[in-house]
């Protein structure tokens, strides 16, 4: 709680902080709110508090999804440049302020207790998203994304509201345990279908969100359009909060239904990993790429949901972490690589623009390397534990159960080998012209720490896992 | 003293040391990578003398714990850092760390990127090593899939012209076949308990150190009655825990007495074939070994000559180990059908040899030929096949690494692979015709060299088993006189006659004392093997005797 407050306030700081117009003094003032607000979130570390009348819960497992989420947003603003090409036009306090103020809603979204309150985080959420996609004012493709972005993700949220209106008719609370209370209960005149309208509706309305197919149209779009910066941020903040938030809907709320949504689930895992991972293989451009196998990350992710067994939790968690560490890694070093030589005016992302990285910088060669591998969940690397927690979710429900999507899984998981080999094959394989790449100390840290981590989660996935 | 850890921690070291050597010296690098391949031979040697012949089980026994996961109400996952060796992995150890160390020697000729390549190299030796020394199955997945990465880069690297499609198509299909062992795999430990840790777990006995057969026996009764709470079941990824059917969870996924059903078929017998599609991928066994030629002909001198003397071979022992050891009845049932894939292998691989113009073409089907006996000699069960399975696959190590160093003397001196570009060679190399012919005799099954042996025995195992239809053994015999065929017709193309190139007459020089250094213990090895074959099969037989009680 001390988090969400602690951030509101630290966003308003950071625009008066605007008014010394220097970056020098934000970028490490933003990385320090953050830091703080990772610390102050572990204060209440094994403790069980419930604020404002049952709206919002924290307990060790709203920790944990926040310190990820903490995490992600401290590397992305760590590798944060600049905004924009021009002086006049670029507003860096109101982007760090915006991205603090997306995460608040974004821990809401993880410890919220009450329909409402799930509502208003992800609002609050998806608002500052659709202004940071279309921060780069000039470029017609961020503007497009942007408006493409607001247009569907206002009827989305249309659509969950809804949902949550009609569960609300149904059950006559917001209230998440008394929601579960209903539907497990049994009331004597039977379940409203309108409960059953309005759930699939919240779901519809949620797996937009962490674009899951067959809602994710407007992800390569957007996820294209925007800065590379608030790509990262969106493929990793957002699905975080999104799962956390769907899993703890869906159990603590409709177990008693789980028949109705698992069988949704299981369809959408299925389709969201065949788009994903098979549209993934014919990008031409590494954010494109990027941008699918986000969804097809999603789709992984949707396994473990859906399987629904007391591991879930972790496997969650453990597959964010996995996923957003290497995610930003990829993109960080796609930003540079993008930058190096920029085609009429736009940065260069397609694979070519990769070629003969090893000899240009073998650091961020080898970084974009380990988070590949990692994506690709290939052993020693976090990826793999991910994918192995997950998969055992899937197992431990049963096969008769969870069998095709399983096959369905590990099959798409070779197609997954296939595109993310290629960025590889074109920065250790090819040549291309061999001017180095610089980066800055910060940078370099970040890209160190991100490859520490992938491999450290890959040889003792047991250190993260005694916290869950 | 920890002797298989050095096994893998050799080569580590000396990928290490590489690394972070500076880059001024690039010719101190082969000499790292070769000293530690040679120590590590030497250590396989030293086993081999250490090695109790008349002990059926595992020696060497290193374990620690490595892993623990508890997973709260599914109980505790145990992972173990659990290394041994019995008299399955001996051989195989023997042969990897010999090939290995004629692949250092091999990669002398490598000039470009030395620092990478010898780094790549001696992680890869790491991983081989790792292998078919690990005993818990998590530990051999891990090596068996890191070891991708390393060659992946071997040949996407440092190969032929083709390289980028070859080792992504290596890559992928194996990736594939581990995914689904990485399925049985899960299914696993779902379904087997560490007895010995979970009774400390119980509060049975203070500590490890102090549980005997009795307590052990106990668990398993509780374990069967259902009287363990669930929290307090130990996982294990133990190889030898998991071939025990009492360490299985009454009513779990593969539990042999639960016979639980998936998408209408046995659990356990899709388990097995999944795992074994998982090893055929590497074997490989048609229709799965398109990626074989592939990778083969793209793939420089040395590392064809890994590839084909180890990395094949982890196929054949991952199914002796894993497929057949932990499901034995599966290994029964689909007994037709594994040795009808070894037949058609044969088959299949001789007559595409036979049809090839590119030389190291021409010995990757061969090898996909020679690996179908492995196969054969498995499915039948029998202890003549499944001794002979093993001698086949040390045999085909070294004569099939020493096939690919002889396609190797051609390249390195024209560039040139095609059969039809020479003619008479004879007349101007006469060292290497003698090297070409013992090896291509050796591998066609000529008594007296050890290919003979591996494929008599294997044959002579089909005629005797139970479980395999007669028909099997006469046609895979019809791959020896199909191998008879090409190499003959071979060796008759490329050295009788007279002398003709596409190529200056001036290039194709002998071979030189560094080649000779590699192929004459290699063709005095396989006559040796051939000759004594008891050398090999005193170490098989009683590890495999006591494997094959489980049929």
């Amino acid at each position: 709680m001390l988090s969400i407050i602690s951030l509101s306030l630290f966003g308003i700081l950071n625009l008066f902080l605007g008014f010394l117009k220097s970056r020098r003094v934000l970028l490490p003032a933003t990385l320090l709110f953050i830091a703080l607000a990772f610390a102050a979130n572990l204060l209440d570390w094994n403790h069980q508090y419930v604020y404002f009348r049952d709206m919002l819960r924290t307990n060790n497992l709203f920790i944990n999804f926040s310190s990820i989420i903490l995490l992600t947003t401290f590397l992305t603003v760590a590798i944060s440049r600049s905004f924009g090409t021009d002086e006049e036009h670029t507003h860096p306090a109101e982007y760090y302020a915006i991205m603090l103020f997306s995460v608040v809603g974004a821990l809401m979204m993880v410890g919220f207790e009450n329909l409402i309150m799930l509502f208003i985080g992800l609002e609050i959420l998806s608002v500052s998203l659709y202004v940071l996609t279309g921060s780069d004012k000039r470029s017609l493709r961020s503007n497009e994304a942007a408006l493409k972005y607001f247009l569907m993700g206002s009827f989305a949220t249309g659509i969950f509201l809804f949902g949550i209106a009609l569960v609300y008719g149904a059950t006559g609370s917001f209230n998440l345990s008394a929601i579960g209370s209903y539907v497990s209960g049994g009331p004597t005149t039977g379940i409203s279908p309108l409960l059953y309208v309005g759930l699939l509706f919240i779901l519809a309305g949620m797996l937009f969100k962490v674009s899951a197919a067959p809602f994710h149209f407007w992800t390569p779009d957007v996820y294209d359009g925007a800065p590379t910066l608030f790509t990262a941020f969106m493929s990793t903040v957002v699905k975080t909060a999104g799962f956390a938030a769907l899993y703890r809907l869906l159990t603590v709320s409709f177990t008693g239904v789980y028949g109705l949504w698992w069988q949704v689930l299981t369809g959408v895992t299925v389709l969201t990993l065949l788009v994903g991972n098979i549209t993934a293989v014919y990008q031409s451009s590494v954010k494109r790429m990027l941008a699918y196998s986000s969804v097809s990350h999603a789709g992984y992710l949707l396994i473990a949901v859906a399987a629904k067994t007391p591991q879930s939790p972790s496997a969650i968690l453990f597959y964010s972490l996995a996923y957003s560490i290497a995610t930003i890694t990829g993109f960080a070093v796609l930003i540079l690589v993008a930058e190096q030589k920029p085609i009429e005016g736009r940065p260069d992302e397609r694979y070519e623009a990769f070629n003969g990285l090893a000899k240009r910088n073998p650091l961020l060669a080898f970084s974009l390397a380990v988070s590949m591998v990692s994506l690709a969940g290939i052993p020693l690397t976090a990826g793999f534990w991910g994918k192995f927690f997950v998969f055992s979710t899937a197992v431990d429900r049963g096969m008769t159960n969870m069998g095709m999507v399983l096959v369905v899984a590990v099959l798409m998981s070779v197609v997954g080998v296939y595109y993310y080999f290629r960025v590889i094959i074109a920065s250790y394989l090819k040549t291309g012209d061999s001017e180095p790449i610089g980066i800055r100390p910060l940078y370099r840290f970040i890209l160190v720490l991100t490859t520490a981590l992938t491999i450290g989660l890959g040889l003792f996935p047991d250190v993260v896992r005694q916290l869950f | 003293m920890p002797y298989l850890s050095l096994l893998i921690i050799l080569p580590l070291l000396a990928a290490l040391l590489v690394v972070f050597l500076p880059n001024r010296n690039q010719t101190t690098f082969r000499w790292i990578a070769l000293v530690a391949s040679l120590l590590n031979f030497l250590l396989t040697l030293l086993l081999f003398f250490r090695f109790d012949k008349s002990v059926a089980g595992y020696q060497f026994v290193e374990q620690t714990d490595w892993i623990t996961l508890s997973l709260g109400p599914l109980g505790v996952v145990s992972i173990d850092y659990f290394l041994g060796l019995d008299g399955i992995s001996l051989p195989l150890v023997l042969l990897a760390g010999l090939v290995l160390a004629i692949g250092a020697i091999s990669s002398f000729e490598i000039k470009q990127k030395q620092k990478a390549y010898f780094a790549l190299y001696s992680l890869l030796s790491a991983s081989l090593m790792g292998c078919f020394v690990a005993l818990d199955l998590f530990l051999f997945f891990l090596f068996f899939e890191f070891m991708l990465l390393p060659m992946y880069f071997l040949i996407g690297l440092w190969g032929g012209e083709r390289r980028e499609y070859a080792s992504i198509k290596f890559f992928v299909y194996t990736f594939l076949g581990s995914i689904f062992i990485l399925l049985v795999m899960i299914g696993l430990y779902l379904s087997v308990a560490d007895p010995v840790e979970t009774a400390v777990a119980m509060g049975l006995v203070p500590g490890k150190e102090l549980v005997d057969a009795n307590v052990i026996a106990d668990v398993q009764n509780y374990l069967q009655e259902g009287r363990i709470e669930a929290d307090q079941i130990v996982h294990t990824f133990s190889i030898p825990y998991m071939a025990e059917p009492g360490n299985y969870l009454p009513q779990s996924l593969l539990n042999i007495a639960a016979d639980h059903v998936l998408f209408g078929q046995s659990a356990r017998m899709l388990a097995f074939v999944l795992v074994f599609l998982g090893f055929a991928v590497k074997l490989p066994v048609v229709p799965l070994h398109t990626w074989l030629p592939d990778a083969h002909v793209e793939a420089p001198t040395p590392v064809s000559v890994v590839l084909a003397g180890v990395l094949l071979k982890i196929g054949g022992y991952g199914f002796i180990r894993i497929a057949y050891g932990l499901f034995p009845d599966g290994a029964i049932v689909f007994a037709p059908w594994l040795g009808g894939l070894g037949v058609l292998s044969i088959v299949y691989g001789a007559l595409n040899a036979l049809a090839m113009n590119d030389l190291k073409r021409m010995i990757a089907y061969s090898s996909v030929s020679h690996m179908g006996f492995v196969l054969l000699g498995l499915a039948s069960l029998t202890s003549e096949g499944v001794n002979g399975a093993l001698f086949q696959m040390v045999s085909h190590g070294i004569l099939s690494a020493m096939l690919f160093l002889i396609a190797g003397v051609l390249y390195t001196r024209t560039h040139d692979r095609q059969l039809d570009s020479y003619r008479g060679l004879a007349a101007r190399m006469p060292g290497y015709v003698t090297l070409t012919a013992i090896a291509f005799f050796g591998s066609l099954g000529l008594p007296a060299l050890s290919g003979f042996i591996g494929e008599f025995f294997t044959i002579m195992g089909a005629f005797n088993s139970p479980y395999l239809p007669n028909w099997m053994a006469p046609v895979a015999t019809l791959g020896i006189v199909l191998a008879a065929g090409y190499f003959l017709w071979t060796l008759q193309r490329l050295f009788f006659g007279e002398f003709w190139s596409k190529h200056e007459a001036g290039l194709l020089t002998d071979v030189t004392p560094r080649e000779r250094l590699m192929l004459v213990p290699l063709a005095a090895l396989a006559l040796m093997l051939g000759i004594l074959p008891g050398i090999l099969l005193n170490l098989t037989q009683s590890t495999v005797g006591e494997f094959l009680k489980n049929f």
